[in-house]
């Protein structure tokens, strides 16, 4: 574990040497909860006289809904009330974004309870509250559904073919050339690049094209999708749910249920792991609308295998990539044609999947393009740099390929074409401080690159890139009279953002960290906040808390200014005392935090800091992965032996939580390179819908991964954060996939690399021989 | 049954705990949430995947109060009739736990609802530790043993592994012994009294015999009654596939069915033996045995489940019985009417159907010990733990001067049931151990099977795994020093030996 630090000035090492806070490793505020059971998930809420929700969900890929009769089902003793497509009115079509990808109302109200059709096993199409879980599952089995079972299409490649079965019979592709005349299941067509290729691939000395194909992999959080909700008669709502984003959450039951958005109170539960996958509604309007209709709080939890069938997951691809470059190692050009499958509804993360394609090399004719597909699986969903693993994936083991070609080492590839300051991004702009050179160059350095492989071992390299966003914050600083501090925000902590938010404003007003408390409000707490994603909480929250705490001590300069009767001018703020600028100045001639809390009263009343901002800025975060593999020839698995994380944090608050999301989003990766993929029969029904099938990493399954932090500050972030979350999940496909190729010779181009695959391509090697 | 208990009896914490049985398939793990309203226990499966469910059962052993983790969600509540059940809540009553601190300082949440669990499986661990009486500290491999039940999306393991290392090198808390002695007098005082469970509701009834007797009596008033082991697959019909059970008979109280018994000739376990009890003598025949129980499910999986059960569910990927069928092992099956006694092999007779009449139990297992046998066996699955057998392959022969004299094969996984490889058994007798014989040999092997694609594995895959297993061990018959499937390099110390109280 170490951290390199690149520093922008003299003046900012200066002030790192006096941090009292950040970049320490401080026992976050909530440790203790989360180690004694007390943090409260989001199906640990009981209301008195609660009702138990459950959703009736199609056995079918894709059938038209011919009738669903609930008539038996609600004379059931027990049963309280039972909702369906009648309970929820149409929405027009119209985006609205979601973390980084977008959702659509016509959508949304049509996967969260089914209309027309059916479009997926699992997909919901009637709910029942009931007095508790067993009677609301004989409801569910006393509804009657007709069906017409449609034909139905999974696969991305199949689903573009113009005979294909349409999902959606009204589905002209966005941004075709020529448009598009006929309906099809190819929802959108989006480009980007610059240059001319085809005048690229003419300088080139050697040439790769490969085809890909990748699963869909599910985010895996541990903690199923749970909600509680409540509507009274007045049709006033409360709602504690799990939630990257409980304002988005509002927004969309309100939506979907007609009602006004303020009188909808949503509760960000602590959440059980999201990595995108919570950014969007599943139970939570339906939970409204049966207790709506029921008049009593109602709980809905799904099981493991609803969340397989019926959240997430991220999308499976089949991709074409072509990279061309000169005998002395400089990229000409670039193309990547990606098909990524949406789900029954269109909105696959295709177009930052293009967009973060070519992202980590500078190139003068580059051209990512991608294609929105629609198939008979669950609606993607955001998971963890949407889009960008797959892309990168197909792109970084082209590279690795057209640097072995050359016999270029990997890494000294990627330095000859790295993007820096001021390149030009495949995707139009150009980029401001960015750490690629200096995460190539740590992981060059870095011992684990430098030492010897044993024989039949192979190492891989690869990069990754994410944008990272900013976007709308508010945070409240409320000062209590003894000079603590509850800090007040209003995006949920998924990975430890309490603790770097507290030690940023603990930093900012001098005190100690114990005596700022963070807490996540409720939606009519603050003023409004985006979610949780996008890598955006330490860097925007953190921005807007910085800001809150500066606010507040502004009112507390004020405060002291007036106590000494001098101008606010003369007071400064210094390790959570006011003091004068000039003379004075004594060991008794300060006032501490403490001492103007105590007197707020008499000085004007109530300190409390606040902010509220749409943070501009945010920086994106590289990062290289260097990875050793062993292969047992004889059942085709793939070990990892070693493993190292090199990535750009701008700053990092608390290193811990930094590495964590390193060495997280690495082991996420290394399930989705060698095990993780969703198995479907012949009928379109999801076989492996439970952890025992679907192969998440076990402890055993991997080493301790080893992470380097490279610091290359934001400049628009007061420490200079840049988001680290998503990145750590992008290159591990590429890298191990690429040390397997190092290790066998056999260059994979479909994913996941599990055993029965590998186990083939060892004898479809060894016999074309 | 006579003086027969109406309520579930157990120490909750160091609460004693009584409670009305109103469904016999309650769950422990829906006990403690929504009856109990301890919500530290989380589910993220109900399936025995995850290990959110984690607690800790507390059971009185030869040598005392015995700690094992244990997945509460498929638990049936009458289960833990007579025991003692802690929950994340009650490790740090009067101060936080040292696992519980070693995860805090450690940073061994992100999200943390992982964490309950991981604090349990740890709790195991450290207590298991400290039994052993010596100072060497855990190493990786028994926290990835102890770990391997437990999934954490967010970490990525690192920081557990170092609160584990932490955690167990601390001594266990002051107030532990005190509670744990308070607990035994309680749970001894209870056993002795010798009373049945038998709890009836409109819903069903549970009963928990205590005696082979009693066994008997209850079996033949309840005929269509299901025999409950260890519930790590009769958990998951309820959990799972939604079935109501009506009528439980529950074998884990009844001492004749947890015995083990060795002599020279021969190893007798008792169809209630848990996998984890039983693995430290199977290890004994082979650490290729050592090796298959260390991968068999999870250590919650195994202190769980039971030899019997993964007998008499007739799975055709079972673990155990392909390697007891290659030992020439022989079943004990008992009704009112006696004992009988067969061939393993003849107890699957076909998919889901097996050599066991209504009124009849499983009452042991018994292996002939025969020093000359020849034998190894090795599990193929896609994951090093937690796994179901893609292809799981036994072997056992006798040579004499270079001739295979005798030979029994069997796999898992690649027909309809545990299966022995006849025609290739029949290609090796009385021959020599050279090319042509294994060439015979694979040859008869493709024959014997037709196995099936699933999601496990194609039947591709499934032959030429098979067909290198044969051929691994008939390198292992002619060398000495053969490196394993998953050898120990990789997965250094598989001591679970050093755990056997554990
Ligand atoms: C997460 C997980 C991982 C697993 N991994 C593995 C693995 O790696 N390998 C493997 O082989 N299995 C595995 N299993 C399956 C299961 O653990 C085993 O089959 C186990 O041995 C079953 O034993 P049990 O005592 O829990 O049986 P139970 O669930 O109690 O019973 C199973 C069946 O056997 C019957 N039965 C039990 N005892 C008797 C008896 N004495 N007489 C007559 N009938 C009886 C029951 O009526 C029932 O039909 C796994 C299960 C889970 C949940
Ligand atoms: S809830 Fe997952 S193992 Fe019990
Ligand atoms: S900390 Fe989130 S699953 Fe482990």
């Amino acid at each position: 574990m170490a951290i390199v630090t690149k520093r922008v000035s003299d003046e900012r090492e200066a002030e790192e040497q006096n941090f009292n806070w950040v970049g320490t490793r401080a026992v976050r505020p909530d440790g203790v909860d989360k180690v004694t059971g007390r943090a409260k998930f989001g199906a640990d809420l009981h209301l008195p006289n609660m009702l138990v929700g459950k959703m009736l969900r199609s056995p079918h890929a894709h059938a038209r809904i011919l009738s669903i009769d609930i008539s038996s089902a609600e004379k059931l003793p027990g049963v309280k009330a039972i909702v369906t497509r009648e309970d929820f009115s149409d929405l027009a079509s119209e985006f609205v974004p979601a973390g980084e990808m977008m959702v659509n109302y016509r959508d949304i109200t049509r996967n969260v309870m089914a209309r027309e059709k059916v479009l997926y096993e699992g997909h919901a199409l009637a709910a029942v509250a009931a007095v508790n879980a067993i009677v609301a599952r004989e409801a569910l089995a006393l509804i009657q559904v007709d069906y017409e079972v449609l034909p139905h299409v999974l696969d991305v490649v199949e689903a573009m073919k113009p005979e294909a079965v349409l999902i959606q019979e009204d589905l002209l592709t966005d941004g075709a050339d020529p448009p598009a005349d006929k309906p099809s299941n190819i929802a959108k067509r989006v480009e980007f690049g610059h240059g001319d290729i085809e005048t690229g691939f003419a300088k080139a000395d050697v040439i790769v094209e490969r085809e890909f194909n990748t699963r869909p992999v599910h985010q895996g959080y541990i903690e199923p999708h749970a909600c509680v909700a409540s509507v009274s008669e007045d049709g006033q709502a409360e709602l504690w749910c799990s939630t990257q984003g409980h304002y988005v959450v509002r927004g969309h039951c309100a939506r979907i249920l007609g009602m006004d958005v303020a009188k909808l109170r949503v509760t960000a539960s602590e959440i059980g792991g999201g990595f995108g996958g919570k950014t969007v509604v599943y139970l939570e309007p339906v939970a409204l609308a049966l207790s709506r209709k029921a008049c009593q709080p109602v709980k809905m939890v799904m099981t493991r295998e609803e969340v397989f069938k019926a959240s997430g997951p991220a999308s499976g691809a089949n991709m074409r990539v072509k990279i061309g470059a000169t005998r002395d190692g400089r990229i000409t050009a670039g193309e990547a044609i990606l098909h990524y499958q949406a789900g029954a509804f269109q909105g696959s993360p295709v177009p930052p999947g293009a967009q973060c394609a070519f992202a980590p090399y500078d190139l003068e004719h580059v051209r990512a393009v991608g294609f929105d597909v629609l198939v008979n699986r669950p609606k993607v969903a955001a998971y963890r740099a949407p889009g960008a693993p797959i892309s990168e994936y197909a792109v970084e083991s082209v590279v690795d390929e057209v640097a072995k070609k050359l016999n270029i080492d990997p890494i000294e590839f990627r330095l000859k074409n790295a993007s820096r300051e001021g390149t030009k991004a495949s995707h139009g702009p150009k980029f401001g401080p960015i750490g690629l050179v200096e995460t190539l160059e740590a992981a060059q350095a870095h011992d684990h690159y430098q030492s010897p492989l044993q024989p039949g071992q192979g190492r891989g390299v690869a990069s990754g890139y994410w944008f990272n966003i900013g976007g709308q914050s508010s945070v409240t600083l409320n000062t209590s009279e003894d000079g603590t501090v509850a800090l007040v925000v209003g995006t949920p902590d998924i990975g430890g953002s309490r603790a770097s938010l507290g030690m940023m404003v603990a930093e900012e007003l001098g005190v100690e960290l114990d005596k700022v408390r963070p807490m996540i409000g409720d939606t009519s707490s603050l003023g409004y906040n985006f979610l949780t994603g996008g890598s955006r909480t330490t860097f925007a929250t953190g921005k807007v808390a910085v800001d809150a705490a500066r606010d507040l001590v502004s009112q507390l300069r004020e405060r002291a200014a007036k106590i000494w009767d001098v101008p606010v001018g003369d007071i400064l703020w210094h390790n959570g005392e006011a003091l004068q600028k000039n003379g004075r100045g004594g060991p008794t001639e300060t006032l501490s935090f403490r001492d103007l809390a105590e007197s707020m009263g008499k000085t004007g009343g109530p300190l409390v800091g606040q902010a509220s901002e749409n943070v501009q800025g945010a920086a994106p975060s590289f990062g290289t992965h260097v990875v050793d593999v062993d292969v047992d020839r004889e059942t085709g698995r793939v070990e990892i032996l070693r493993y190292t994380v090199v990535q750009d944090a701008g700053k990092a608050i608390h290193p811990s939580y930094v590495e964590g999301q390193y060495q997280g989003g690495a082991v996420q990766g290394i399930g989705w390179a060698l095990n993780e993929e969703y198995i479907y029969d012949s009928e379109g029904r999801l076989e492996n819908a439970g952890f025992l099938d679907y192969r998440m990493p076990v402890c055993s399954d991997v080493p301790m991964i080893d992470t380097v932090i490279v610091e290359v500050p934001n400049p628009a972030h007061p420490y200079g954060v840049k988001g680290v979350g998503e990145t750590p999940i992008v290159p591990p496909l590429a890298a191990i996939s690429n040390a397997v190729a190092n290790a066998l010779g056999i260059r994979f181009s479909e994913l996941p690399m599990s055993p029965p695959r590998v186990l083939a391509a060892i004898a479809a090697a060894s016999s074309s021989k | 049954m006579q003086n027969a208990r109406g309520r579930v009896r157990f120490l909750l914490g160091s609460q004693p705990t009584e409670v009305e049985l109103a469904d016999p398939n309650l769950t422990l793990l829906d006990y403690l949430r929504t009856h109990a309203r301890l919500t530290g226990t989380k589910e993220g499966c109900a399936e025995g995947d995850c290990g959110a469910c984690t607690v800790l059962i507390g059971e009185v052993h030869d040598q005392g109060l015995r700690y094992l983790p244990t997945n509460a969600c498929i638990v049936l509540l009458g289960m833990v009739d007579n025991k003692q059940v802690l929950t994340v809540e009650h490790l740090g009553r009067e101060k936080i736990h040292p696992v519980q601190q070693a995860m805090a300082d450690q940073h061994g949440s992100q999200c943390g609802f992982c964490t309950p669990g991981f604090v349990m499986s740890l709790a195991g661990l450290q207590w298991a530790a400290s039994c052993k009486n010596e100072s060497t500290p855990v190493d990786r491999a028994q926290i990835d043993e102890y770990l391997a039940g437990n999934l954490c999306r967010c970490t990525g393991y690192g920081p557990i592994v170092s609160a584990a290392r932490e955690a167990c090198s601390a001594p266990l808390p002051e107030s532990w012994q005190a509670h744990t002695a308070v607990a035994e007098t309680t749970l001894r005082a209870w056993q002795n009294q010798g009373q049945p469970l038998c709890c009836t509701s409109d819903r069903g009834f549970f009963a928990a015999p205590r005696s082979r007797a009693d066994l008997h009596t209850i079996m033949s008033d309840h005929p269509g009654a299901t025999l409950l082991a260890g519930a790590t697959d009769i958990g998951l019909w309820i959990t799972k596939w939604g079935q109501r059970l009506s009528a439980v008979i529950y074998l884990g109280q009844i001492p004749e069915l947890q015995r083990l018994v060795q002599n020279d000739e021969k190893l007798e376990i008792g169809a209630g033996v848990s996998l984890q009890d039983a693995s430290t003598t199977l290890s004994e025949i082979s650490p290729d045995l050592n090796r298959l129980l260390r991968r068999f499910g999870s250590r919650q999986v195994r202190n769980q489940g039971t030899v019997g059960g993964n007998i008499a569910n007739g799975s055709p990927i079972g673990d155990l019985p392909p390697v007891l069928i290659a030992l020439g092992a022989r079943l004990r099956i008992a009704s009112t009417g006696g004992v009988r006694e067969i061939p393993l092999d003849t107890f699957f007779v076909d998919y889901g159907q097996q050599d066991l009449a209504p009124g009849e139990f499983v009452e042991s297992v018994v292996i002939p010990l025969d020093r000359d046998l020849r034998f190894r066996c090795w599990k193929i699955a896609k994951r090093f733990d937690q796994d179901i057998s893609a292809v799981l392959g036994a072997f056992a022969a006798k040579l004499e001067g270079g001739i295979v004299r005798e030979v029994r094969i069997c796999f898992g996984g690649m027909a309809a049931t545990p299966k022995r490889a006849r025609q290739c058994e029949a290609a090796l007798t009385g021959q020599p151990l050279d090319h042509e014989t294994l060439a015979r040999a694979r040859q008869a092997l493709a024959t014997d099977f037709d196995p099936i694609t699933d999601m496990r594995a194609s039947a591709h895959y499934r032959q030429r795994a098979a067909g290198n297993l044969l051929e691994k061990y008939f390198l292992a018959m002619t060398t000495t020093d053969l490196p394993d499937l998953y050898d120990e390099k990789t997965w250094p110390g598989l001591s679970n030996q050093s755990f056997a109280n554990g």
